[in-house]
């Protein structure tokens, strides 16, 4: 696929061009960190945070859905259609968590036409990373700060201008009449990419984990890791590919509508049934549970280890629990299973 | 010895002579930024134990995760013990399964900065303890927890503040960290997740989200002990602690008292005097 | 904002929304007829609304009453629920201190409606739309002035639309 150079101005043009008839998302300054925010004008774009405050989830999975409204006479309306939509910036981690959310609701026959009409709209250019932050854990699982996994257009900033690499066709056509890159370019991006790498110093056998996770069901480990977790949740809302939900209705004088709300198996609520029983009572059951998720429900599910390492539950946990610890000691205790 | 020298040897010792049968505390959190509540059971344990400016969550939530394991050593800087104060007198915890290591705090980081809470705290060191790790610390701050952003906040126009809050507010993702991390918010069924009726909508409705903070926040009435546990556990950076002083000092003000800080003084919402103030009841 | 919420909704999730039901809303107020809703405590203000009807006393027909044992059994999610819903103001009516038919009722009330007012105060709710009163059995003249004065001072703050909740058009 098409690999060109664009300078800054460039690029502000070609994001100026876009602005004028689409709508276009970027990671705006926020309360002291980056968040995602539609952009009027090119200079509201700040890249200076690693990532977002907040994942990139709630374009094609939003918060809070409006599913359909009825009126008094029970009559459904649908809501209105959806608009074509750009995310300026995004990360590589988070651009995969996209594609592993994608594989969970839209598949062949079966798919949810919530999600899918939005991924259908959405256009993806993504800002590969050339540092990291402390919390970054991308390339411990295999993957890198470089990858173009989910997006249709990669930007690698090299030496104040960008390697702009097409993914897809989509991508490709916002290439037009830019200057293809050479062996230069693409020799010192190479480097970039292995030096922001060894940033990220561990190395998690993620095979291994998903193997042999099942194993641990029952283990006491659970008890001692959950013992600072106070299932608040923070983790599951801020998390790129967590996509646990409920359906509500509400009705107000008249109107009603139905929703689709962003739920989380840390909330007690969650797997409480209607007698009252609650399988997942206790906080290290729910604790277990996000993890075994992550690192072993969706490869039988989708085929995908769902995190992607963003760090963002590191960054956002109120009690400084560290996603990392909690893997390196689950590898640990594989390992010494296996004696 | 250094206060965290200090805190393991005491530690190891409860936990060797069988005083205690667990010892809570803080440990390194993996980021910089906030410590791990951390319960050693084993003398070697504690090695681990640390106190310093990364100490921010509100120990007094963990309290009661041990509830019924038999006594237990906690570490507890001045806001921690005035919630195990409140606790004690809602008797969720019994005080002789308590042996209280008390530390004075100069104060804990949110964000890389001293925590809001810290920068006027009336009480760094815990009002109630079995014996006191190190020499309590002294207080730089003095009156009540008063800042002129709350002097300012007060001067705007009622359809002003209700922007101001509204705007904020509007960020809830009703992710309930805020509940979680706060040591007086132990129901076992909140209203928020009451289901038979439903009382509130689940969704991030700018009414339903200002009804869940109002009503949170009456809830801790008499209780709230200013820690900022929630402030710093909000993942959207919502200011929590505007709604927590303005509370306090309601309370302070027409009750004339201050949650968890004598134990002998019943909590304002469990009881009234016959010339409570009534200026607004027609 | 962040992009927790649908931004493909017409406006209801933000501040924007605020000012949209504003503009819905706006209307002349002397037109505008306020709905209260009124918790009367059983033994005292609801007797005395009785008597004020009973009497026929004539006030304003804007409150909706919802009759309770006790001033002690209105939990403020109550009142904040009643301005959910639609009501443009609240009156939370029981019997004066020391008369309480439970003994102690209205002084556990007391102490909770201040913490209340002063909240709502705060926030930016006007004072004059949750209203707070003590009348007696006897005082059904009271309770007609008392509803007349409240229907009034509503009306003039026009009709509720900060804790109203709606749902999308």
């Amino acid at each position: 696929m098409k690999a060109c150079i664009v300078t800054r101005n460039e690029l502000t043009q070609l994001l100026d061009r876009l602005i004028s008839h689409v709508d276009v998302y970027a990671p705006v300054r926020e309360k002291g960190t980056a968040n995602w925010a539609k952009i009027s004008s090119v200079d509201e774009v700040y890249l200076e945070a690693v990532n977002s405050r907040e994942p990139a989830k709630g374009f094609i999975f939003p918060r809070c859905e409006l599913l359909m409204r009825f009126d008094k006479n029970g009559n459904p309306i649908v809501p209105a259609p959806i608009q074509e939509q750009i995310l300026f910036g995004i990360r590589p981690c988070d651009a995969r968590a996209l594609k592993v959310l994608e594989r969970f609701f839209v598949q062949d026959g079966k798919s949810d036409p919530y999600v899918q009409r939005r991924v259908e709209k959405t256009t993806l250019i993504g800002m590969a990373c050339n540092r990291t932050a402390p919390t970054c854990f991308c390339f411990a699982l295999g993957n890198s700060p470089h990858d173009t996994e989910g997006l249709d257009l990669l930007l690698t900033e090299v030496e104040g201008v960008f390697l702009a690499e097409a993914v897809t066709e989509k991508g490709e056509k916002l290439l037009a009449d830019l200057s293809p890159a050479d062996e230069t370019v693409l020799r010192k991006r190479a480097a970039l990419k292995s030096k922001v790498e060894s940033e990220i110093n561990e190395r998690f056998d993620v095979k291994k984990l998903q193997g042999k996770l099942p194993q641990l069901f029952k283990h006491e480990v659970w008890e001692v890791l959950s013992l600072s977790c106070v299932n608040c949740g923070a983790c599951t809302f801020l998390c790129p590919t967590c996509h646990c939900f409920d359906v509500t209705d509400e009705t107000m004088r008249g109107k009603s509508a139905r929703y689709r709300v962003w739920d989380s198996c840390q909330f007690t609520l969650y797997s409480r049934h209607a007698s009252g029983h609650n399988p997942r009572f206790d906080s290290s059951s729910r604790y277990r549970n996000r993890m075994m998720d992550k690192f072993y429900y969706t490869t039988e599910q989708v085929g995908l280890i769902s995190c992607v390492g963003c760090g963002r539950c590191i960054s956002a946990c109120p009690a400084g629990i560290d996603i990392r610890q909690t893997v390196a000691k689950l590898l640990r205790i594989i390992d010494g299973m296996g004696k | 010895m250094s206060r965290t020298e200090l805190l393991r040897k005491r530690a190891n010792e409860l936990l060797s002579q069988g005083v205690v049968k667990l010892v809570l505390g803080y440990r390194a959190g993996a980021q910089d930024n906030v410590a791990q509540p951390f319960f050693a059971t084993t003398p070697d344990q504690t090695a681990e134990l640390i106190f310093d400016s990364t100490c921010s969550p509100n120990i007094a939530n963990y309290l009661l995760k041990v509830k019924n394991i038999g006594r237990v050593a906690v570490i507890a800087k001045g806001c921690d013990s005035r919630s195990i104060v409140v606790l004690l007198q809602e008797k969720q915890i019994v005080r002789e399964n308590l042996y209280i290591l008390g530390v004075g705090c100069e104060g804990v980081v949110h964000n890389g900065e001293k925590s809001v809470t810290c920068k006027a705290c009336q009480y760094p060191n815990p009002v109630i303890y079995d014996e006191m790790v190190d020499a309590p610390v002294e207080k730089t701050t003095p009156g009540p927890q008063v800042l002129k952003a709350d002097d300012d906040f007060d001067r705007l126009t009622p359809d002003q503040r209700w922007q101001v809050l509204s705007a904020d507010v509007a960020r809830c993702i009703r992710c309930y960290a805020c509940r979680q991390a706060c040591p007086n918010c132990y129901c076992p069924v909140c209203f928020v997740d009451a289901s038979t009726p439903q009382l509130l909508g689940k969704t991030h409705n700018i009414s339903d989200n200002m009804v869940f903070h109002i009503i949170r926040l009456l809830h801790m009435a008499g209780r709230c002990v200013e820690c900022g546990a929630c402030h710093r556990a909000c993942p959207m950076g919502i200011d929590l602690m505007r709604f927590n002083r303005r509370i306090t000092k309601i309370v302070r003000e027409r009750f004339d008292t201050s949650p968890g800080v004598d134990i002998n003084s019943p909590p304002a919402l469990t009881r009234f005097l016959p010339e409570d103030s009534q200026e607004f009841i027609k | 904002m962040g992009l927790f919420f649908n931004h493909q909704l017409p406006p209801n999730w933000t501040q924007e929304s605020i000012k949209v039901i504003i503009t819905i809303q706006m209307a002349d107020n002397s037109d505008f007829q306020p709905k209260i809703v009124a918790f009367l405590c059983n033994w005292c203000s609801y007797a005395g609304a009785d008597l004020a009807g009973i009497s026929r006393i004539h006030y304003p027909p804007s409150i909706r009453v919802i009759r309770v044992p006790c001033s002690g059994r209105v939990d403020p999610f109550f009142i904040l629920q009643a301005l959910q819903q639609g009501a443009d103001g609240v009156l939370v009516s029981g019997c004066h201190p020391g008369d309480c038919h439970y003994l102690t009722g209205n002084f556990v009330a007391r102490r909770r409606f201040a913490v209340l007012n002063d909240l709502l105060a705060f926030c930016g709710i006007e004072p004059g739309r949750v209203t707070f009163a003590w009348v007696s059995a006897s005082e059904g003249e009271r309770f007609a002035q008392l509803v007349k004065e409240v229907t009034e001072k509503v009306r003039q703050l026009g009709p509720n639309k900060k804790l109203i909740k709606e749902i999308p058009q």
